[in-house]
């Protein structure tokens, strides 16, 4: 652990921490609304609960580290409008029926209070649609399925507000950044390789495909699914291969995407096959853990691979919001490990929790008679920049997901971290703590923020 | 008709499972007919592989039944935490002396006080034990790169051998003499806790479990590449070099249990165990020690797994789920079998490749075929392909 702990503090370091820690602690990023009303004594509980332990905690655990240090930012500094901020939060381990008896546990312990609940997966979403709506509960969820946010119908918007655009959505986005560059695609085949589940399968849909063909972008039928816990998949991706496919996108994250891209080169297909995904794929998970094959070129399995970016990422230190994470990621001492999308966006979330909570109780004029039918008209009314520009907060006309998106790549720095490296000779490479060179990933974007199709059907 | 059908009920069950059985071959055929010879050897080289390792893993299973009638339910935490504790020797350059030393202790005190504690009492054993706890300690601690195998291997062993016994003296021993499913439930249970240590000690974090790593690359080791038989197959066929290891020490691991419980002391003891331990206990034979040997090695070769899936994969909280697709293939090659843990092994593997290369978007690889085949053998063979054939009179 110490060794892991020390290459990412290196990595740390070069991404970022240099520029931000020669500053002295910025002010808080957000434009927030003012305090009308006094909470002093009072406390605002933040609640969540989620996959903890269970396979996907590599990337929800830090999500508890950004909340408990945003707490404590903002209790250290007299609270928000007074009132402690508190979080109340249990690890389901992924399993659903934890899920539910969580749930009823709080709704029961917490009648009162609980008007706003985080949720990680599209899973929970979909298990607790129906209940948060009876409840009448506000549910922000990081990226929800097309049913926890729109039902099965895929028209009734429900108490659930994802905060990225939703899966299917970024696949069709993706759709229009391969038919925009023809020359980089010619003649696009994509083939899924991806997880099973809500997640895995979130967009293998009929009107993605659809529209990617009206784009031109063909998208083969079957997805080539497997599991988290196999070791070869060379018969998924060849089935996708042989059935035409020049591009292979994939809605899994951490070894996931590294599998694909390690099974590509042991084909000899990496450089005729794209590899791309979700935005989970542009994780530093995926691009440590995709460095142990390297292509012929001697650069990482996954260098190259795209995918998208709906907010900005630890590199981008000209925007506040992110050197504000930054600094605040050093402050806390936080593990290296725990520099991933979660911690960052999970800052995000508190942000909005709070701004939404200051404009109900403004509205509504005390803590205590906040109902989350108070919160539900409040949060579609907001066009909000979460901490002054990370990512839009803005669910109009029955909108539930994020709406602007941007596709990225992901590289490997060259040794003046001035751009990308061509190869091992021009990259920055340092030490693993266990006689190996570790190559530094980095995520270069490829557009700009743009809207990105509406395809729930 | 009635009395037609109830005079020849037994053939027209056999008569309906052969139809079955064929119908299911020529689907299967007109699947396959399609696919170039490339791929049909692709997937059988894959499933042979990985299979191997199931088979290293169904193993494991099979060791604690054979001897203690237990399945046991928690083998798949303690290949996660039998590949953390190599990971942790295997990747940190420098391990705490203090750490080490408490580990080779904890081991040292856990063999020599397997029959009493009272052993402990006696200054051979306390010299034993000491002299034990010193030689662990220093190779766990030795530095330099070039000694991180040593360092893992002896940390691994270490942890396995401290693992299995620590199950086995708080958890399995108190139950001797009670009925097999407490035990079962006990495995459950100890499977919650291993969980929870292994989240405590190591998070959450994904880890990248370097063992397959050409040092002259840095990069995983290269796949083989069947280029000669290109031409002949219709295409390109590889095999991958980290699953040929997995299946070699499969395959050594399989040969060596053979003996081991054919033609030891130990081994016959193991088995008598199983038969019934209060008779076994009656006739002399010390069910605690053997009881802790078996749930020692158990946990030595869940480590073994446990390092090898997390080499092929990375290092997770996930790898724990490799033992519940193994169940099939312990079910299949029967419960106390081991030469049936690794013909089970490489069945599943098999059948799971197939299944993929013929339908992966509905999973039937991994949700289906494995458990149809578990299914149809079960029918024929209700022990398994090689479990015993047991009658009980009622």
């Amino acid at each position: 652990m110490k060794k892991l702990c020390a290459v990412l503090a290196i990595l740390m370091f070069i991404i970022g921490a240099l520029p931000s820690l020669a500053q002295d602690m910025m002010d808080y990023p957000s434009d927030m609304t003012a305090c009308e009303i006094d909470l002093t004594g009072e406390t605002i509980n933040i609640f969540h609960f989620g996959d903890l332990s269970g396979p996907n905690a590599f990337i929800t655990q830090p999500l508890v580290a950004a909340v408990t240090d945003a707490m404590s930012y903002w209790n250290s500094r007299g609270g928000v409008c007074g009132a402690e901020l508190q979080q109340i939060y249990e690890d389901t381990g992924g399993n659903l029926e934890s899920t539910q008896s969580v749930y009823d546990r709080f709704t029961n312990e917490y009648a009162d209070e609980l008007d706003l609940l985080l949720l990680y997966s599209s899973n929970d979403g979909e298990l607790l649609r129906e209940q948060l709506a009876e409840d009448e509960i506000v549910s922000f969820i990081s990226a929800g399925s097309i049913e926890s946010l729109y039902g099965e119908d895929g028209q009734t918007p429900g108490w659930l507000y994802a905060g990225n655009p939703l899966y299917i959505n970024q696949f069709g986005f993706f759709c229009q950044f391969v038919a925009a560059n023809p020359v980089a695609f010619p003649d696009p085949v994509i083939g899924f390789v991806t997880w099973p589940g809500a997640f895995g399968l979130a967009g293998t849909e009929q009107a993605a495909d659809d529209y990617c063909a009206g784009l031109g972008v063909e998208v083969l039928d079957e997805p080539q699914i497997f599991l988290p816990t196999d070791s070869d998949i060379l018969t998924q991706v060849q089935n996708a291969i042989d059935s035409g496919a020049n591009i292979i996108y994939t809605n899994t994250l951490a070894t996931g995407p590294a599998l694909i891209a390690g099974t590509l080169v042991d084909l000899g297909m990496e450089d005729e096959i794209q590899l791309a995904g979700v935005n989970w794929v542009m994780d530093t998970s995926v691009g440590i853990l995709g460095q142990r094959v390297l292509k012929p070129n001697g650069l990482p399995a996954v260098d190259g691979m795209i995918g998208s970016m709906p907010y900005l990422w630890w590199t981008e230190l000209s925007s506040p919001a992110v050197q504000f994470v930054m600094q605040q990621f050093n402050a806390n001492n936080r593990s290296p490990a725990e520099q991933n999308i979660a911690y960052l966006v999970a800052w995000g979330v508190v942000d909005s929790i709070i701004e939404t909570t200051i404009r109900t109780v403004n509205a509504v004029g005390s803590l205590d008679a906040v109902t989350g039918a108070d919160i539900r008209p409040i949060v579609e009314s907001m066009d909000y920049e979460v901490l002054g520009g990370l990512y839009r907060f803005h669910y109009e006309e029955g909108m539930r997901d994020g709406v602007l998106n941007r596709i990225a790549v992901l590289k490997y720095a060259n040794s003046t971290m001035s751009g990308a490296a061509t190869g091992p000779d021009d990259a920055l490479l340092i030490d693993d703590g266990a006689g190996g060179k570790l190559f530094v990933p980095i995520v270069v974007p490829l557009s700009d923020f743009m809207e990105v199709p509406q395809l729930r059907g | 008709m009635t009395e037609f059908i109830n005079r020849n009920r037994r053939q027209l069950t056999w008569l309906i499972y052969a139809l079955a059985a064929i119908a299911l071959l020529l689907f299967i055929g007109d699947q396959l007919a399609g696919k170039k010879a490339a791929r049909i050897v692709q997937t059988l080289i894959s499933g042979l592989l990985v299979g191997g390792v199931y088979g290293l893993v169904a193993l494991g299973i099979v060791v604690i039944n054979k001897a203690s009638g237990v399945f046991n339910f928690a083998h798949g935490w303690m290949m996660v935490v039998g590949g953390m504790i190599f990971w942790s020797f295997f990747t940190v350059s420098e391990i705490s002396f203090a750490g080490a030393a408490l580990l080779a202790a904890a081991t040292m005190l856990m063999i020599m006080t397997t029959v009493s504690y009272r052993n402990l009492l006696e200054r051979r054993n306390l010299l034993i034990t000491a002299g034990g706890a010193l030689a662990l300690t220093l190779l766990m601690t030795v530095g330099g790169i070039e000694w991180q195998w040593l360092r893992a291997l002896t940390g691994a062993f270490a942890g396995a051998i401290l693992t299995g016994l620590a199950v086995e003296r708080f958890t399995i021993r108190p139950l001797i003499g009670q009925p097999f499913f407490t035990a079962v439930l006990m495995t459950l249970a100890v499977a919650e806790v291993l969980h929870g240590v292994t989240q405590i000690a190591w998070g959450t974090v994904e880890l990248n479990l370097p063992v397959f790593v050409d040092p002259q690359t840095n990069s995983r080791f290269k796949p083989i590449r069947l280029d000669g038989l290109r031409e002949a197959l219709g295409g390109l066929a590889i095999i991958r070099v980290e699953l040929v290891i997995a299946f070699v020490l499969a395959l050594l691991a399989f040969i060596g249990f053979i003996l081991f419980f054919r033609y030891t002391s130990v081994g016959l003891a193991m088995r008598a165990t199983s038969e019934d331990q209060q008779l076994a206990q009656s006739v002399g034979l010390r069910v605690r020690v053997i009881l802790a040997i078996t749930w020692a090695v158990a946990a030595f070769l869940a480590s073994i797994a446990g390092v090898l899936q997390g080499g092929a994969v990375g290092l997770s909280l996930n790898i724990s789920f490799v033992a519940l697709r193994v169940f099939p293939a312990v079910l299949l090659g029967g419960l106390e079998s081991i030469t049936g843990a690794l013909v089970g092994g490489i069945i599943i593997g098999i059948v799971e490749q197939f299944g993929t290369l013929i339908n992966s978007s509905e999973q039937v690889g991994t949700n289906l075929a494995p458990y149809v085949v578990l299914m149809l053998v079960l029918v024929i063979r209700p022990d398994g392909l090689f479990g015993e054939k047991r009658i009980e009179r009622i």
